[in-house]
């Protein structure tokens, strides 16, 4: 396909995002409007809103990668992002978190937490973390978009991360909520329609039905590289030897950290404030599961089984056709799709990203506007969205600046990264708050600070993944990890910064006076 | 079960098939219940 027609459907796709952001602008006329929708959302706007924000092009490109070179082992996290992230989401965490944001008034994750422990400290501990961490997981999404559109349309990755930015950046800052959350409507369904069609193409180019392809797979164990095989991979179709490092980054890194993580997301816990009644998250939890066995359930099926295709086309295995993991799927689609899916299929990458960054930066700029600095801009105008969009400015100048200082293959491991320390800080309390009524403002607190140093000092001084490209072991103490025993220093931060940030908040609740109830 | 031999992969296609079956009932099921306007009418009726 031309590189003409290829930007002809861009234009037309920008336009639609456009006129979406453009009526999400129009139907915005206070700060609720733009940080809650109005709290009168659409349940499958909600719902599909939820996906698109959940799966991002890391899920297809950076965790498409994983699969195509670890194998199938990462659908647990389908399992778990179905599991954990819609139907324990939605049925335990949804229905009591719209019920008490109702309560408080609240309009950010960040004010929900601190109304509940009436702490001001707490909420704008939890702002801080929002604004200073999530750039790192929204740079990563920035450049699995980026990344697809260089190699579809073979130009420069700054001018793609450049173009790409803007658009998001554009309706963002003018569309709040309701701009992102209709966008993202449409986004995931193009996601829907394209991973469904590549699923189906997959199996009519390669002439397998699903079960034989599953074991011609299997058959191909032995072809597994000698440097992955060392790492502890027994093929695309087994687990990795249990223990081994390729066993660690797969189940603590990726599966746990992504899979429990998903559960304290702010961006994600906001959209059970936007809705009125629990039945729009009743319905939420089958069109999100749905949603997501097809998006999610397909890319990394077909990313394994890309192996099939490049053996054949090329007579050896994806990972050593492609040396970057995050190169894996757009060459995969470039080659194994028809032309025009290629462009579609951008569209889809294209949606996922946008849906997800747009979704993070107005998280971001909610973070910096309403809940860190709420008195910005509202000295004429009280009702002025000009302190959140003024954070989101600053948030996407941030994002895009740590695009430029990413590895190669850093898309999967980043978004595990965040989502990991997600849990860590905030998921005890965050989960306190709905379940447990003896948790005391001091024992949130001292929870959130735990979590999220523990989280901290173990990237730097003990998860050799992050600790050696950081580097400050090192210049401390002339080491990459302080334990350099295996398999310590592989363990995801997540195993041990959860547990201890729960028991922070166990006990100092316990040891403290309890707070007065609220109803 | 599926062409997988090693039931640490089988298992997870088996529960996600379950895991869509459930949340379909359920989504069915309670497609318009809601919980607050059910305690309320409840609450009438004591």
């Amino acid at each position: 396909m031309s590189t003409l027609t290829l930007g002809i459907i861009v234009i037309i796709y920008i336009f639609l995002i456009a006129y979406l952001g453009y009526l999400g602008y129009k139907k915005t006329n206070s700060a609720s409007d733009y940080l809650l929708g109005g709290g009168k959302t659409n349940p499958i706007i909600m719902a599909l809103s939820y996906g698109a924000t959940f799966i991002s092009a890391s899920a297809i490109v950076g965790f498409g990668g994983v699969a195509a070179t670890y194998g199938m082992g990462i659908q647990w996290l389908c399992l778990l992002n179905m599991l954990v992230g819609v139907v324990i989401a939605f049925i335990f965490f949804g229905r009591r978190t719209r019920k008490l944001g109702a309560t408080y008034n609240s309009r950010t994750f960040a004010q929900l937490l601190g109304t509940h422990y009436g702490s001001r400290t707490i909420q704008v501990f939890v702002a801080v973390v929002i604004f200073i961490g999530m750039p790192i997981y929204a740079s990563v999404v920035m450049k699995g978009g980026a990344v697809f559109i260089e190699q579809m349309f073979d130009i420069d990755l700054d001018l793609a991360l450049l173009l790409f930015t803007v658009v998001v950046a554009t309706y963002v800052i003018t569309g709040g909520i309701k701009g992102v959350m209709y966008t993202d409507a449409m986004q995931a369904i193009i996601m829907f329609a394209c991973m469904l069609f590549m699923l189906f193409w997959f199996y009519n180019v390669m002439d397998l039905g699903f079960v034989e392809a599953n074991e011609k797979l299997t058959s191909i164990a032995p072809l597994v590289p000698e440097r992955l095989r060392e790492l502890g991979h027994q093929g695309w179709t087994a687990m990795p030897i249990t223990g081994s490092p390729q066993w660690y980054t797969l189940v603590t890194s990726l599966i746990l950290g992504v899979g429990i993580g998903c559960l304290a997301q702010p961006q994600l816990v906001v959209r059970f404030m936007m809705v009125d009644s629990t039945k729009q998250l009743n319905r939420g939890v089958l069109i999100g599961c749905l949603f997501l066995i097809v998006t999610v359930g397909a890319i990394y099926h077909v990313g394994a089984l890309s192996n099939l295709f490049f053996l054949k086309a090329d007579g050896v295995v994806a990972s050593e056709a492609v040396k970057d993991m995050d190169k894996i799927i757009p060459l995969f689609i470039k080659r194994a799709m028809p032309d025009w899916f290629g462009a579609v299929f951008m569209l889809c990458i294209l949606s996922a990203s946008m849906s997800t960054l747009s979704a993070q930066f107005h998280t971001m700029g909610a973070a910096f506007g309403a809940d860190a600095f709420p008195k910005l801009g509202k000295k004429k105008n009280p009702n002025s969205t000009m302190g959140v969009r003024f954070g989101v400015l600053c948030a996407i100048i941030l994002s895009y600046m740590i695009c430029y200082i990413l590895s190669d293959s850093i898309i999967a491991r980043g978004t595990a990264l965040f989502m990991g320390v997600c849990a860590a800080t905030f998921l005890p309390t965050y989960f306190c708050a709905l379940y447990w009524k003896r948790a005391t403002r001091q024992g949130a607190l001292a929870s959130l600070w735990v979590g999220v140093v523990t989280s901290l000092f173990a990237m730097a001084f003990l998860h050799k993944a992050e600790a050696a490209p950081l580097g400050f072991c090192q210049m401390i103490f002339g080491q990459d990890v302080l334990i350099d025993v295996y398999p310590w220093y592989a363990i995801d931060p997540i195993l041990f910064a959860l547990p201890l940030s729960t028991l922070t908040i166990i006990v100092v609740s316990l040891r403290t006076k309890p707070m007065i109830a609220k109803d | 079960m599926f062409g997988i031999n090693d039931p640490g992969i089988w298992i997870i296609y088996l529960l996600a098939f379950l895991c869509l079956g459930f949340s379909i009932w359920f989504g069915i099921k309670y497609w318009n219940y809601d919980e607050e306007s059910s305690n309320s009418s409840k609450s009438d009726k004591i």
